[in-house]
């Protein structure tokens, strides 16, 4: 164990972002507290409990361009002359522009379509249109609570190749450049219920290294590897005794201070037996059938893929859904087969507690309650999910 | 509380227990407390037993009529019996006026207000969590996680609309919890406004850049918008024809509630539903209250005053002053 004095935070920030991009919760000018990235004028706000967001973020970008492109198409039919034309066109502009030409449709339906992946980004930024412009740089994040981290390690396995399925280049490239510093939690809100789902606020569950506040600074304990030869800086002090006492005190007041809501035990059955339970229909009554659940989640990680095209110039990238848009489910036929809201509203829960953890092999909820402190309803997933857990003792009740 | 308060309180729970016990209504909507006594969410009651539960104070802050729109009951045919407070009331109006809800399937009770608390700014007097309101005459007593409590001002605490609230009396119900409010005089009043509208043109655009920057397309505040019920046909996630980008990014964003604040105007009262649900507190009544403010000053127009009344973008007067602006 290692100790950091208060008065050196900003010299490890310091430190820390000459080798990587640091991002820290920061109160922003409204006073919501974000991820943002740290610089030497920026205040480090860790008394404020939980950012409003997690830093899924910083490895899954709510919005993310995939690749860019130029679309010419001319009907070589009616006008053949333009063909060789539009060939030439785009031999310019891959020329120009680095491009390549992936995709080129022969003139079977009259017309011929040319389709140049131009790098892809925006903005300035690398493409991502090939592997070569993915953004491979360093970043660490410190002062995410354990809840934060362990959303994020839930989030690994669907995008990791678990179980065979899909392995997203994306998503992996940035989160192993991640280095994740969590920090105990000092004041638990009545909504945490990390411990009900295996957790703690001292949690390690995809943490690097874990700071917990004491007297004049923090104990700092590597977790990982990565973590191991983070602590090695010069601005870490050897810890005396004291250090882990104090570590060990405020990780109890800590954990004391978080509820334990419902027994995670029959979550998954109840979740089973219920799924044609009227109660749905009463726990959705209050749901506006918005995303701001899944949106502040720090494990939820649904996406989309658009095509945005404007005069031949289109854009393909991945934005953040949920299961309570009607896009989620509707089905090119028109058809939507999660038409009504409790639908929608039962899919988010059973994800989380039953689908994910037979197909993953995880949870994909760690109790932070920020989508009980945000939803703009109050829906509670601890009610939730304790009412579901009923189903099943009611049905063997009547067995 | 003051004796008013616990006589209107009294009163919705009277009226929620006849409207049940006549079969008037399948449901009756209110308020009750949440996962902790600071915070009130709302009540769907089915029960004579479960009246005991409604609650009336200054936290009772959600615009139950949002329930009403289309896709929101259950069964979709469902006789419902629903509170509302002054502004509430004008977007059920609305929905009224347009013809969106049955008033044969409605039992409204009206509940005069005497002003809504703003919880945001009362939870950022503290670092610890709030989970304790409680209303003492002209004081309010709050109480945090942590033990710690503080005594503040009713009148200093309220939401701003409320504080400058032109219509504390519901403008349709079918019965009254407790006795009407004065009605203050004068004309409408748009608070919050004036450093904005100070603002040049390139100055006005930079805040609403800097605020939808912010934006993470939740779409709370237009679910929890009464007025705002085009529900899955919603033009902002519409792919084909894609006229609002997906993308989540400030230019975008600010498109999107462009196209909610005119979708809205003419039906939005300014209730500042959208405002309060906002996870990441973009303020949304600069667009809102003023687009309401433009309207009253170039038409005359106040959305969902009386039910016989046409909103303002479908009619046409020969005499609307638009050829002097």
């Amino acid at each position: 164990m290692k100790f950091l004095a208060r008065d050196q935070l900003p010299t490890l920030l310091a430190d820390l972002s000459t080798a990587a991009e640091v991002w820290v919760p920061v109160k922003q000018q409204n006073g919501v507290v974000q991820f943002d990235r740290w610089a030497p004028d920026v205040d480090v706000e860790l008394d404020v409990f939980l950012a409003r967001q997690s830093p899924k973020e910083n490895v899954f970008p709510q919005t993310e361009t995939y690749l860019e492109y130029r679309y010419l198409m001319v009907c070589s039919a009616q006008r053949p002359e333009f063909t060789d034309q539009t060939r030439e066109e785009l031999r310019q502009l891959v020329e120009s522009e680095g491009g390549e030409v992936v995709a080129e449709v022969p003139p079977v339906a009259q017309e011929l379509l040319l389709v140049a992946d131009v790098g892809g980004g925006s903005q300035g930024e690398p493409g991502l249109g090939s592997a070569a412009g993915m953004d491979d740089s360093a970043q660490i994040i410190l002062g995410l609570r354990p809840c934060d981290a362990r959303g994020l390690s839930q989030m690994d396995n669907v995008f990791g190749g678990y179980g065979g399925f899909y392995f997203d280049p994306y998503y992996n490239v940035r989160r192993n450049n991640t280095t994740i510093i969590a920090v105990t939690c000092r004041t638990p809100r009545s909504t945490c219920f990390c411990r009900a789902l295996g957790g703690s606020p001292a949690g390690t569950e995809g943490v690097d290294v874990l700071m917990t506040e004491i007297e004049g600074g923090f104990a700092v304990e590597a977790v990982t590897p990565k973590g191991e030869s983070l602590v090695e800086r010069s601005v870490f002090e050897k810890a005396q005794p004291e250090v882990e006492e104090s570590a060990v005190a405020a990780k109890q007041a800590a954990e004391a201070g978080v509820n334990v809501p419902f027994e995670l035990d029959g979550v998954r059955e109840g979740l089973k037996a219920g799924f044609d339970s009227p109660v749905w229909h009463d726990l959705a009554m209050r749901c506006i059938s918005c995303g701001t659940c899944t949106y502040v989640c720090p494990s939820c990680y649904c996406f989309n893929i658009n095509d945005e095209i404007v005069e031949g110039t289109g854009e393909r990238f991945r934005c953040w859904d949920n299961c309570f848009n009607p896009m989620y489910t509707l089905e090119t036929s028109g058809h939507n087969p999660r038409e009504s809201k409790h639908a929608r509203f039962r899919n988010r829960f059973s994800h989380k507690f039953w689908y994910y953890p037979d197909k993953y092999d995880s949870l994909l909820c760690s109790g932070c309650g920020r989508c009980i402190m945000y939803c703009p309803t109050h829906v509670d997933i601890r009610e939730v999910l304790r009412t579901m857990s009923a189903e099943t003792t009611a049905e063997k009740g009547e067995a | 509380m003051s004796g008013a308060e616990i006589a209107r309180q009294d009163r919705i729970r009277e009226l929620a227990r006849q409207a049940l016990t006549e079969g008037k209504v399948d449901y009756f909507i209110g308020w009750k407390a949440g996962h902790v006594p600071s915070e009130v969410i709302p009540a769907f009651v089915r029960n004579v037993d479960e009246c005991d539960m409604l609650l009336w104070n200054p936290l009772c802050h959600h615009n139950l009529t949002t329930f009403l729109k289309r896709k929101m009951p259950d069964p979709p045919d469902a006789r419902i019996g629903v509170c509302v407070k002054g502004c509430d009331s004008r977007t059920l109006v609305a929905l009224l006026q347009e013809t969106l809800v049955d008033k044969e399937r409605l039992y409204v009770v009206g509940v005069p207000c005497d002003g809504i608390i703003d919880r945001r700014r009362l939870e950022k007097a503290f670092s610890d969590e709030v989970i304790d309101i409680a209303f003492q005459g002209e004081q309010v007593v709050v109480t945090t996680r942590g033990g710690e409590t503080k005594e503040l001002a009713y009148e200093e605490l309220l939401l701003e609309q409320c504080a400058s609230c032109d219509f504390p009396n519901p403008r349709y119900y079918d019965d009254l919890a407790g006795e009407l409010l004065p009605q203050p005089e004068g004309p409408p009043r748009f608070p919050g406004l004036e450093e904005y509208e100070a603002l040049s043109a390139e100055e006005k655009d930079r805040v609403l850049a800097d605020a939808f920057a912010t934006c993470i397309r939740c779409f709370a505040c237009i679910h929890v918008c009464p007025v705002c019920y085009c529900w899955d046909q919603c033009v902002n996630r519409s792919r084909r024809p894609a006229l609002v980008g997906q993308k989540v990014a400030a230019k975008e964003n600010l498109m999107f509630q462009m196209v909610h604040m005119f979708h809205v105007a003419g039906r939005c009262p300014s209730c500042g539903a959208c405002d309060r649900s906002c996870p990441v507190e973009i303020p949304l009544y600069l667009l809102h209250r003023k687009m309401n403010k433009e309207l009253f000053e170039m038409l005359g127009f106040q959305a969902g005053l009386n039910v016989e009344d046409k909103p303002v973008f479908q009619t046409f007067n020969i005499d609307d002053a638009l050829g002097e602006q």
